[in-house]
């Protein structure tokens, strides 16, 4: 137990840096949070959670598919901790694990920005969107309406803009992950 | 001056107005800009994985030796965090391994820091002055995130372009609280709750306009404006623009050129009202 306990706080402060061990509870992370309202447990929360080594509960929640990575928390911390990091930290861990099929959709989303990455060198607004929506069809409605907005503007882009260094950005993320 | 400019991928969709005026306002200003060849995606906000998310920079920053310049505040946060990652060994070791072309340091701009700097004063290049314009400063999160440019919580930097076009900043105490973005393709409702708070509170303030440094920031204040407030049942209706279309306008450019019939809230009467403006005083 204690082991896999040690094992998960080393894999977040390897991940996100060890100096989140040194979290002193303050809460001025959350009192930073734009979508604070919205989560259950509290960044703070969540860092105890890391903290006390529940592996579980600090990978599967809410909280972390409603940071909006705006750094607030990271500039604010007195401990210099990155707290959004952390939340990074734990996506990459939950998106890794055996149980990444039963994330959210937030975390489908993350997977196909980052395989468009992977084959094209950039993203494709249109095909990552319609993608997105083949497996998770709730966001249909919000996205039309997007679509119709941006459409008579030009400003949906219709073709795939694919670099020539493919290759060497496949190496980087499949390599340095 | 002779900058490296890294468009970013929303240039060729939802942020093409952004790219445009930044083109047009940087050949306004003999600001030469040499496009990154070959350059990627920076990973904005979806790439969990910190070192992915710095090699993927990384190999942006190694094609060139000229400062780099990016209109979005989202691939200039990414460009710098790496820069910052990368000066630790280790990191620029991993990195380098992978790379064709082997990064060693860069510097990285926004164009609203560029734009700053070139103009002067009772700029005479500004034949447009934006006299009594009352303008919302909008930052979003990442433009000062992280730390090394201006304030991460009291900025500056847009009141004082605002001011130089002789335009007014009023006093919007939301300018820096994130726009909710990020999470608006699977969180839809907790994004355009904070997107209409901000929208609420800069027209409270009396602001005629709003800009932006982020083309994210843009998509939720102007683009999803209609949808929110159809959700919201309320009017707003204050157009968004960006900071390099607000310069361009004072500058005398076109509205074709910076893309100001792309916007979804119209900013062509404010363009009007500014010419009235000036030919009254005159």
């Amino acid at each position: 137990m204690t082991a896999i306990m040690d094992e998960f706080k080393a894999e977040v402060s390897r991940l996100a840096g060890e100096e989140f061990l040194t979290c002193i509870q303050c809460g001025t992370c959350s009192a930073s949070c734009p979508t604070a309202s919205l989560m259950d447990p509290s960044i703070r929360g969540l860092i105890k959670l890391c903290l006390e080594g529940k592996r579980e509960q600090a990978l599967h929640n809410e909280t972390l598919w409603l940071c909006t990575s705006c750094l607030l928390c990271t500039v604010r911390c007195p401990r210099g901790i990155r707290p959004k990091a952390v939340v990074s930290a734990l996506k990459e861990i939950a998106e890794r694990g055996e149980a990444a099929k039963s994330l959210p959709a937030d975390a489908a989303y993350e997977r196909l920005f980052l395989k468009q990455i992977g084959d094209y060198g950039r993203i494709a607004e249109l095909s990552l969107t319609g993608e997105f929506l083949l497996a998770y069809p709730q966001g249909m409605v919000q996205s039309m309406q997007v679509g119709l907005e941006l459409f008579p503007r030009g400003k949906i882009g219709l073709e795939i803009d694919r670099i020539e260094g493919r290759d060497e950005v496949k190496r980087l993320i499949e390599e340095l992950r | 001056m002779k900058l490296a400019y890294y468009p970013g991928c929303v240039s060729a969709s939802t942020g093409k107005e952004m790219d445009a005026s930044t083109r047009a306002v940087c050949a306004a200003l003999s600001i030469e800009l040499e496009e990154l060849d070959d350059w990627n995606c920076c990973g904005a906000t979806h790439v969990s994985n910190e070192l992915v998310a710095t090699g993927l920079s990384a190999r942006n920053m190694a094609m060139t030796d000229l400062p780099i310049m990016t209109a979005c505040s989202i691939c200039y946060s990414n460009l710098r965090s790496a820069a910052e990652r990368l000066r630790e060994a280790e990191t620029l070791d991993k990195v380098n391994a992978l790379l064709d072309k082997k990064y060693s340091g860069a510097t990285i701009r926004h164009a609203l820091d560029v734009i700053l700097e070139a103009l002067a004063e009772k700029d005479e290049r500004i034949v447009l002055p934006l006299r009594d314009l009352k303008v919302a400063p909008y930052y979003g999160c990442l433009l000062t995130r992280p730390r090394g440019v201006d304030s991460p919580e009291f900025p500056t930097l847009i009141e004082k372009l605002i001011r130089r076009l002789s335009a007014q900043p009023v006093d919007f105490p939301f300018k820096t609280l994130c726009c909710g973005g990020p999470i608006f393709m699977p969180r839809q409702e907790a994004a355009e709750e904070i997107a209409f708070k901000i929208l609420s509170e800069a027209k409270r303030a009396g602001a005629e306009v709003i800009v932006t440094v982020c083309p994210l920031c843009h998509l939720m204040l102007d683009a999803k404006q209609k949808a929110i407030e159809q959700r919201r049942g309320e009017q707003i209706g204050i157009p968004v623009l960006y900071v390099t279309q607000l310069a361009g306008i004072a500058l005398g450019l076109g509205p074709e050129e910076l893309g100001l019939f792309m916007n979804s809230v119209s900013p062509l009467p404010l363009v009007e009202k500014a010419y009235e403006r000036m030919t009254e005083t005159e």
